[in-house]
């Protein structure tokens, strides 16, 4: 039994080594898109474009443009352009945002207690749009308050910012690229070796030899958990040393969990196996059903709670998304097996269904 | 020239023999653009959050009912302790939690300038800056409704406060969808053009039939020719069915020139399918093409502005944009649908589109004849 094993094992290592440009890649992708995350990916936004149009020429209205112009969120681009002229600002996409102050602005503000100033954002994008908005409403806040002399304040708000203070983009994405490299390449490469043997013809070859199936199955799939545990391991160190992301749990139970997440990777790998028959076919379908899901779906990068209901139900039959959860409540929060015990368990479940429903599908396939 | 017809005639007799393709270029679209149109949301939203009152006064019940009416939060009640709170942070319950200290209001109304702490899942930063925001916006609300009844504004203090009203352009209700079905559409593209065309490529090269063309009078230039006319026209098509799906779909009409459109996706076609035959020359197998084709399509998607605004990227990644031809396709997509910009605004991306379109061919073509050889 363990010598067969052991034969297959060998077999499909020898596979692999036989087409080392496709390894490289393999453990080259996830470092790529590590690097291009962890660096492309700063949600802090400065310096944005503005245009003033003071109608209103007073030292008033002079001072609260001065206060735009002293924080890091805006640069001011243009000044004193007329009305219609916006339109072209935002197409030629000189500016983001246009602040007008209208002619009656310093009266009001001094005589009615209380004026209006307008923010034209420019919200084709409007992620930014918001963040333009926000930032301006503490800017005017800020006017306001030193208006009415200072000291008006009458509680303060202090944030703490828990698990990542710094909101570095590389502690939110480390965690979540492994779960989407390990679920891919098991996924993938699991698929791709069995259906490259139904099409090149040796899976009959081997079914009719002494070999179980199950053992066929398992001498494949180790090779490519070692692979992909391997890129997993990868994208942890180089995060943990390159980019500096702490892992305040214990990295036995990161790992342990890994393995469990592999599992359910290499099920759907065999899954797609037994209906693929080329290899272009198991290759769309391994990706549909691995990267598209997981990159948009899981919480990977999009909130999940901001999804409609429907696409949060399919979220929670994704197995990515409560790996997502045990690891980064982990890495960055430090939990324990007792905090993860829900989503682990989900997860443990998602395994079993799927290792029987592969091998049902894989028994039937044969007869 | 008819060698090149006889070409296309093959290609499109082989595109018509795969089903795949049809499912490719016209159910995708509207599957994907539905599902990920839908999907696809910066905005945050039902942000889990709860409260800790160690005051219970009347000012400190104020905020728990502001904070429950607050629409962008999902309102779990008030925990009991500080404790308890951030256990719900630890498991992921709550994402936000407002701490309101005791004696709070006693001390605002003795000008202590009490505090109330916001705690906040950082995890996700985008999310957690939004949150705070939420949150800063509505505890100060709440403060100015205080401040007013406490001291209403005496006309000899001379000052009031300063209302903004802000105007949304081109999208009224900052709804993510207008944003990211235009950039699909670009992404959907270049997967029929670069893919296919290095999926398509190679497959001949595998099962031997490239040999074959190779030693018929065909030269590799008109064979290029021939190749490319066929997935332009599959590009054409389904930019066309995909902006048919954004309007059935979502409503999403483009505001623009469609002949502008048109023009500069010709432009674009050009420098993704460049990027396909180049690809076909460094693969061997279809596997292997796969992959490459994978490497460059996650590498464009990922520094074109589509999922991170590039303004946001450090200088360095930032120049690394420039070199890639989907980066000005979604601005043009996005700034044609949306805002209906002429080229008048949009030549400079043309420009830079075009250049590196024939970068990648003229090169692609060179390497696919040193090949040959």
């Amino acid at each position: 039994m363990n010598r067969i094993l052991l034969s297959i094992f060998r077999k499909e290592i020898t596979h692999i080594l036989r087409d080392p440009q496709s390894l490289v890649m393999v453990l080259l992708m996830p470092l790529l898109m590590l690097f291009l995350y962890g660096y492309a990916i700063t949600l802090d936004m400065k310096g944005i474009d503005t245009a003033i149009i003071d109608e209103s020429r007073t030292p008033e209205s002079r001072a609260l443009a001065q206060r735009l112009s002293t924080t890091d969120f805006f640069r001011i681009r243009a000044r004193n352009l007329a009305l219609d002229g916006i339109e072209d600002l935002f197409k030629s996409r000189t500016a983001r945002c246009v602040l007008v102050i209208p002619s009656d602005y310093a009266i009001r503000l001094i005589a009615r207690g209380g004026a209006e100033v307008e923010l034209i954002i420019d919200a084709s994008d409007p992620n930014a749009a918001e963040f333009v908005d926000n930032y301006f409403g503490q800017v005017v806040a800020a006017q306001s308050a030193s208006l009415a002399g200072g000291g008006r304040l009458l509680f303060a708000v202090s944030p703490r910012v828990f698990y990542n203070p710094d909101m570095r983009s590389a502690d939110f994405f480390v965690p979540g690229l492994i779960a989407v490299i390990l679920i891919l390449i098991s996924t993938l490469l699991t698929s791709i070796a069995i259906v490259r043997e139904k099409e090149s013809g040796t899976m009959e070859q081997i079914l009719v030899s002494p070999i179980r199936p199950g053992q066929m199955i398992l001498g494949k799939v180790l090779p490519y958990t070692a692979i992909g545990f391997a890129a997993g391991v990868l994208i942890l160190s180089v995060g943990s040393l390159w980019f500096r992301v702490p892992i305040k749990g214990s990295l036995l139970l990161v790992l342990a969990m890994m393995l469990i997440y592999t599992v359910s990777g290499i099920s759907l790998g065999i899954l797609v196996s037994t209906i693929a028959r080329t290899q272009a076919v198991a290759m769309l379908a391994a990706v549909t059903l691995t990267i598209l899901p997981i990159i948009m779906m899981s919480g990977f990068i999009f909130p999940v709670s901001s999804m409609p209901k429907v696409f949060q139900w399919v979220s929670a039959a994704i197995p990515a998304t409560y790996f997502l959860q045990i690891i980064r409540g982990i890495v960055l929060k430090g939990s324990t097996v007792l905090d993860l015990y829900r989503p682990a368990g989900i997860l443990v479940g998602m395994d079993i269904l799927l290792i029987a429903a592969s091998v049902r599908s894989f028994r039937a396939r044969l007869e | 020239m008819r060698r090149i017809l006889f070409v296309v005639q093959k290609e499109f007799r082989q595109i018509r023999r795969t089903r795949a393709y049809f499912a490719l270029i016209f159910v995708a679209p509207f599957v994907q653009l539905l599902v990920m149109g839908s999907a696809l949301t910066t905005e945050v939203k039902n942000v889990p959050v709860t409260i800790v009152d160690d005051d219970h006064s009347p000012m400190s019940r104020e905020i728990v009912r502001a904070a429950s009416a607050t629409a962008s939060f999902d309102f779990l009640g008030t925990a009991a302790s500080e404790a308890q709170a951030t256990a719900m942070l630890d498991s992921g319950r709550a994402r936000m939690v407002l701490a309101i200290p005791p004696h709070f209001e006693r001390d605002l109304k003795d000008l202590r300038t009490p505090e109330v702490q916001v705690l906040v899942d950082g995890v996700d930063g985008n999310s957690a800056g939004v949150s705070l925001g939420y949150a800063t916006a509505m505890l100060a609300q709440v403060q100015g409704r205080w401040a007013q009844s406490m001291a209403p504004p005496s006309p000899e203090r001379g000052a009031g406060a300063i209302t903004m009203v802000p105007r949304m352009w081109y999208n009224a209700n900052l709804d993510s969808k207008l944003n990211f079905v235009p950039g699909l559409v670009g992404i959907l593209l270049v997967i029929v053009t670069t893919f296919l065309t290095a999926i398509n490529i190679v497959r001949e090269k595998e099962i031997g039939t490239l040999e074959q063309i190779m030693v018929t009078p065909l030269k590799g230039l008109q064979l290029i020719i021939g190749k490319i006319i066929p997935f332009t026209i599959l590009g054409f098509a389904q930019l066309t069915i995909g902006l048919l799906a954004a309007g059935l779909v979502f409503g999403i009409w483009m505001k623009g020139s469609l002949l502008l459109l048109y023009f500069l996706t010709l432009v674009f076609c050009f420098s993704t399918l460049g990027l396909g035959i180049f690809v076909s020359t460094l693969a061997r197998t279809q596997q292997q093409a796969m992959f490459i084709a994978w490497f460059f399509m996650i590498f464009a998607m990922l520094l074109s502005g589509f999922f991170v605004p590039i303004e946001n990227m450090p200088a360095g990644v930032r120049y690394l944009t420039y070199l890639n031809p989907l980066r000005y396709f979604i601005l043009i997509l996005r700034e044609v649908f949306l805002k209906g910009t002429d080229f008048r605004f949009l030549w400079k991306e043309a420009a830079a589109m075009g250049a590196i379109g024939l970068v990648a061919l003229v090169s692609a073509t060179m390497r696919f004849q040193k090949r040959l050889k």
